[in-house]
């Protein structure tokens, strides 16, 4: 729009008629990006070109190059690197820190994607309304979403530390006699992270799964009544099949969120009690920036990144056939 | 699945009003911990022991005003540079991914289908895998530790993928004719790309400006490790370094989070219609 109040090129000029040393081929990228090789190189395919090298120079070299660090025992604190072959990959299998932080990572993605997912689509049916106050709840609903992973890990913190607001509740109501140690323990601080990463995804499923539910269209349900099918019946025959779609999409959101997680966790927990809610991705950066094994760090990465997308791929199209096959 | 058939069956049971009470209940225990942050951040620490879940009976503005006040102006530079990133992010991104989407539409299937396949390596990869590297390559550049290193490398990761896709979307519903009618009319590649299309795909400018605001603004990992403790923070890694490590009394904490989570939380509310549109046409993500 801003350019139409541009002086263009003179009218009726067509665009691939300009010789050397017209107003635009100041403009021009190089022959390569040229859009069918009919038309000469323009503007848009130099934004188009910048936009590929940028995202070739900080996705796909940082890619290699972590690939590259992998085989060597690079270290900032020492002047030389050496190539070490598939040491740190080998290292991978007997490093105990890391299998559990593997362990970790899967146990907590499968439990919280089966947790936001309930809860989403337990609250999403509750929802399925569209008067106002059910609309404003939907509003709310989604508050989780939209704050930071810090600020929901502070807020969290401060519910779940030991003299903290959930055991104050629990303790006036007279439910609980002792404190309980949320984040005390192994498991129970696994089990708090758990509960605060299918808050926040519940927030984004119960959206989604609401959608789906709005979209059903209401004669299928008419029909089906028609024909004698009670509630129950007309839920499991029309509404859950035709959320298979919105189930695709919640599920590979929350298993990504949680492989990469890193900020809940950071604030909540740090990783401790011992390690024990230490994701993979939080030990790559402690081990790269905490202990300065740049190498060994490069090998734990590319194993974090070869077996999520495996699994998000793989959840992926089995979730999808679920899809076609209805 | 029996569970959830039988809860539908259930709340069908129910009166209008019975399930709208059920409904505010539910809501409301879900939300209870944001509900617990705002109405904590109104009170004083002593009110706040004495009773964490009522409402402020005597409510203060003392916690807002310590945050504000704070001698390191931690909430002020906090905003101030995201605010910076964030817009610099998005104003970047949007024409960059708009461009690369509609250069692609132009190509082959089998060429955009090879380009859009690498550009979906973007939005797997755990940031977690390319920050040391792209740290290191801000380094050759003279840009590691900076804001402008830190906006190029959102710039160029996986947002630049999310808007690619959610462009290439709402591209499909462009139909072909306007484009060619106007190439035969003369006007360059460029000429339609910003003068025909890009008002057509507005809502995918929506979609993408209101999803990278709130990922850019929200953002941890990036800010923490390439801008590094000594270049100024964001609002995310400003209330982390401070508070952190350090228990603060609750008065502060809430003070500190209300101020630090206001902005997106308006936002939303304002876009909420976008928000949600956006989320629930599939876009790409």
């Amino acid at each position: 729009m801003a350019l139409d109040h541009r002086p263009a090129r003179p009218p009726g000029t067509p665009d691939n008629s300009g010789g050397p040393g017209t107003a635009g081929s100041s403009r021009r990228g190089p022959a390569w990006l040229s859009a069918t090789g009919r038309r000469r190189p323009n503007g848009l395919a130099v934004i188009a070109g910048v936009a590929a090298l940028l995202y070739a120079g900080f996705i796909l070299l940082p890619l290699g190059l972590s690939l590259a660090s992998s085989l060597t025992d690079e270290n900032p604190l020492k002047a030389e690197s050496s190539f070490v072959g598939l040491d740190n990959y080998q290292h991978l299998f007997r490093d105990g820190r890391l299998l559990h932080s593997l362990a970790f990572t899967f146990a907590l993605a499968a439990v919280v994607t089966l947790a936001a997912n309930a809860v989403g689509l337990g609250l999403a049916v509750l929802l399925d309304r569209s008067s106002l106050p059910y609309r404003l709840m939907r509003t709310l609903a989604f508050l989780p979403q939209v704050l930071s992973g810090v600020i929901v890990g502070f807020i969290w913190r401060s519910v779940l530390t030991q003299n903290g607001l959930a055991n104050a509740l629990l303790m006036d109501a007279g439910i609980i006699r002792e404190p309980i140690g949320w984040l005390g323990t192994p498991f129970m601080a696994s089990l708090s992270i758990a509960i605060v990463m299918a808050w926040v995804l519940s927030g984004f499923t119960t959206v989604v799964y609401l959608a789906a539910l709005q979209a059903v269209p209401r004669d299928l349900y008419e029909a089906a009544t028609v024909d004698g099918a009670g509630a129950a019946r007309r839920f499991r025959s029309i509404t859950f099949p035709l959320l298979a779609p919105a189930t695709t999409i919640n599920v590979t959101i929350c298993l990504i969120t949680v492989l990469k997680l890193y900020d809940v966790i950071t604030v909540v927990t740090g990783g401790g009690p011992a390690s024990s809610t230490e994701s993979t991705a939080l030990y790559i950066v402690k081990v790269a920036f905490t202990q300065n094994q740049f190498g060994y760090s490069s090998a734990v990465a590319v194993l974090l990144l070869v077996v999520s997308t495996g699994v998000s791929l793989l959840v992926t199209s089995l979730l999808r056939r679920r899809e076609v096959s209805l | 699945m029996t569970v959830l058939t039988g809860l539908t069956a259930a709340f069908r049971r129910l009166s209008a009003p019975a399930r709208a009470v059920v409904a505010v209940i539910v809501v409301f225990g879900f939300i209870s911990p944001i509900y617990l942050a705002l109405v904590n951040a109104f009170k004083s620490t002593p009110e706040i022991a004495a009773s964490p879940a009522g409402l402020p009976l005597h409510a203060t503005l003392d916690n807002l005003r310590t945050a504000w006040e704070r001698p390191d102006h931690l909430i002020q530079s906090g905003l101030r540079n995201s605010l910076i990133v964030t817009v610099s992010t998005v104003v970047l991104v949007v024409p960059l991914a708009a461009a690369l989407s509609f250069y692609l539409s132009r190509r082959s299937r089998r060429f955009q289908a090879t380009a859009l396949a690498v550009l979906a390596t973007g939005l797997m990869i755990p940031p977690q895998v390319v920050l040391l590297p792209t740290i290191r390559i801000l380094g050759w550049i003279g840009l590691d530790h900076s804001f402008a290193g830190l906006v190029l490398s959102n710039v160029s990761g996986g947002y630049l993928s999310f808007a690619v896709f959610v462009y290439a979307g709402f591209l499909r519903s462009v139909p072909d004719e306007i484009v060619e009618a106007a190439i035969l009319d003369g006007a360059s590649d460029l000429r339609v790309w910003w003068s025909i299309v890009m008002p057509l795909v507005r809502p995918a400018t929506a979609t993408v400006a209101i999803f990278l605001s709130l990922w850019t603004w929200n953002d941890f990992l990036n800010p923490l490790f390439i801008l590094g403790p000594l270049t100024g923070q964001t609002i995310t890694t400003g209330i982390y370094l401070t508070i952190g490590q350090y228990s603060v009394d609750y008065g502060q904490l809430f003070g500190i989070m209300f101020l630090a989570g206001i902005i997106p939380v308006i936002g939303y509310l304002a876009l909420q219609k976008q928000f949600i549109s956006g989320l629930t046409s599939g876009s790409g993500k």
